[in-house]
């Protein structure tokens, strides 16, 4: 499809998140978002930079239908998040903040740490979480978060308890460190039935772990990796992007993540976004958006993945993320996605959503490798599936310079709140300058 | 009921009326490329899958390579 050269969108005032009618258009390869508050100014912020194209990667989607929305449609997206009837796509993954509480202190965290006075909620409270998730969006795919989940001692009760209720594929977003340093921890976990960490994995040098987290962390996420290999549990690397830090690590991070399978499954990359209280609007500089993060991971495996290999998502607004599936054959990455181009059909947002859940549960956990020689034809590929899959996807998180409403509607990873509500993820994290915000309790802005 | 393929009893191609013969075939999905064991007429080289396997082991390597 093709899209106007001005392409209207509404957006938010970082400053004091009232809603704004925004312009997208293209310089050259770049695509920007325009918007101007009558009372702080105009914005301009890049949202799409390089050779692939924002209008050619676009993929339309039919839309999906919340079937039991929590909040009435009342002052308009995005100030009814709860699910409303508005939102344009389901839950594939719910995040639960297990803990405001952290052991690291990293200057581009989007989670709650700083109000580490917080009492973590009690099993109980977080049982409500799970069925009020069940209610509104079934047995979609769990994400525990936080803080740093694993400060918590009973982390392992906390995922059996949704194994108990149901849900099939638990995920634990953690820095690692306690899972490096504490083994039995690791076990417990597995036994409770835990799927998948989503490591924060920046890097391969200290280096950058002192610039981003504040020390030096390499050889714990080595030993995380390890012990997760040890009791049968699926690693996701998942490395923050910050220009002048770790761009340059992205080639290296794939070929570790490589070397490390089946454990990893893959690597999820996130560029940098901004969130809390910070001194000065992001330039364009500050950021890195997902084509030039392509353009580096086919530049940095000298052209082992193609641009062609990596494609829109069918869950999420197109914008939103990149994702590509391979299978390690001899020592490099063989594409089973290929995009195809020019496509104009429309897919249902729900079909999407069942995809996405589906592959990344399937994905994301840990495969037990099984003898060649005993297996038919048929059973040695899916074999080689289990143990040689690797995949690489990136996700754009907004922030209120980049903000996108259309991307918020049709999100599908949302945090579940105290009251039960589900908050689509950005919205849930999107702060003004001074580190307001419009669902974190904490630190809510007036409405 | 019994899904199993006899090879005992010869499935024979109704065009080349030539009994079938296994054979590695080359088989790909998506991008993915396989060598697999199948039934093959020797004349047209028309494979033979059985419900079973379309519904069965293909099926799951289908999804198995299937992305978001």
């Amino acid at each position: 499809m093709t899209l106007p050269s001005l392409m209207h969108v509404e957006s938010l005032c970082p400053i004091c998140l009232r809603k704004l009618d925004a312009y997208m258009y293209d310089e050259d390869t770049t695509t920007y978002m325009h918007k101007e508050c009558e009372e702080h100014g105009v914005f301009k912020t890049v949202v799409w930079r390089g050779s692939q194209l924002m209008r050619e990667w676009i993929r339309t989607k039919e839309r999906a239908h919340i079937p039991s929305p929590i909040t009435p449609v009342d002052k308009g997206c995005p100030f009814d998040c709860g699910l409303c009837s508005s939102h344009r796509q389901h839950t594939c993954t719910a995040l639960i903040e297990v803990t405001t509480r952290c052991n690291l202190n990293c200057h581009f965290c989007f989670a709650d740490a700083q109000e580490s006075q917080c009492e973590d909620a009690p099993l109980a409270q977080l049982r409500f979480q799970y069925e009020s998730i069940l209610k509104a969006s079934g047995r979609c795919n769990i994400q525990l978060s936080g803080g740093e989940p694993t400060m918590r001692d009973d982390l392992a009760d906390i995922v059996r308890l949704g194994v108990e209720l149901g849900f099939a594929f638990i995920q634990v977003n953690t820095n690692g460190i306690r899972m490096a340093k504490d083994e039995a921890y690791v076990k417990v976990l597995k036994e409770a039935g835990l799927s998948s960490i989503f490591l924060q994995f920046d890097g391969i040098e200290d280096a950058v772990y002192k610039k981003l987290r504040g020390r030096a962390l390499f050889e714990l996420k080595c030993k995380a990796i390890e012990n997760c290999h040890k009791y049968g549990i699926g690693v996701v690397l998942v490395p923050t992007i910050v220009p002048k830090i770790n761009v340059d690590s992205i080639g290296d991070i794939i070929r570790f993540g490589m070397s490390k399978t089946p454990t990893v499954r893959g690597v999820h990359f996130q560029p940098v976004s901004y969130f809390g209280r910070i001194p000065k609007a992001p330039s364009d500089e500050d950021r890195i958006t997902l084509p030039e993060v392509m353009e580096q991971i086919c530049t940095q495996t000298n052209q082992m993945v193609s641009m062609q290999s990596m494609q829109p998502p069918g869950c999420e607004n197109a914008l939103c993320s990149f994702n590509g599936n391979y299978l390690i054959e001899e020592g490099v990455l063989k594409p089973v996605t290929h995009r195809t181009c020019c496509s104009t059909k429309s897919e249902k947002a729900e079909e999407g959503a069942n995809k996405a859940k589906a592959f990344v549960a399937r994905h994301w956990s840990y495969q037990t490798p099984v003898k060649e020689e005993k297996l038919s034809d048929w059973d040695k590929i899916l074999s080689a599936i289990a143990n040689n899959a690797f995949s690489l996807s990136g996700m754009a998180f907004q922030d209120a310079w980049n903000v996108n409403l259309e991307r918020i509607k049709d999100c599908c990873i949302h945090v579940s709140t105290a009251e039960g509500k589900l908050i689509p993820f950005c919205m849930y994290n999107i702060t003004t300058m001074d580190g307001a915000s419009l669902y974190r309790e904490a630190t809510r802005v007036a409405q | 009921m019994e899904t199993k393929i006899d090879t005992q009893i010869p499935w024979i191609c109704d065009k080349c009326h030539q009994a079938l013969v296994a054979q590695k075939v080359k088989v790909r999905y998506l991008e993915g490329n396989f060598e697999v064991d199948l039934l093959k007429c020797p004349t047209c080289h028309m494979v033979f899958i059985s419900e079973d396997l379309a519904l069965g082991k293909m099926l799951e390597v289908e999804k198995g390579l299937e992305d978001k």
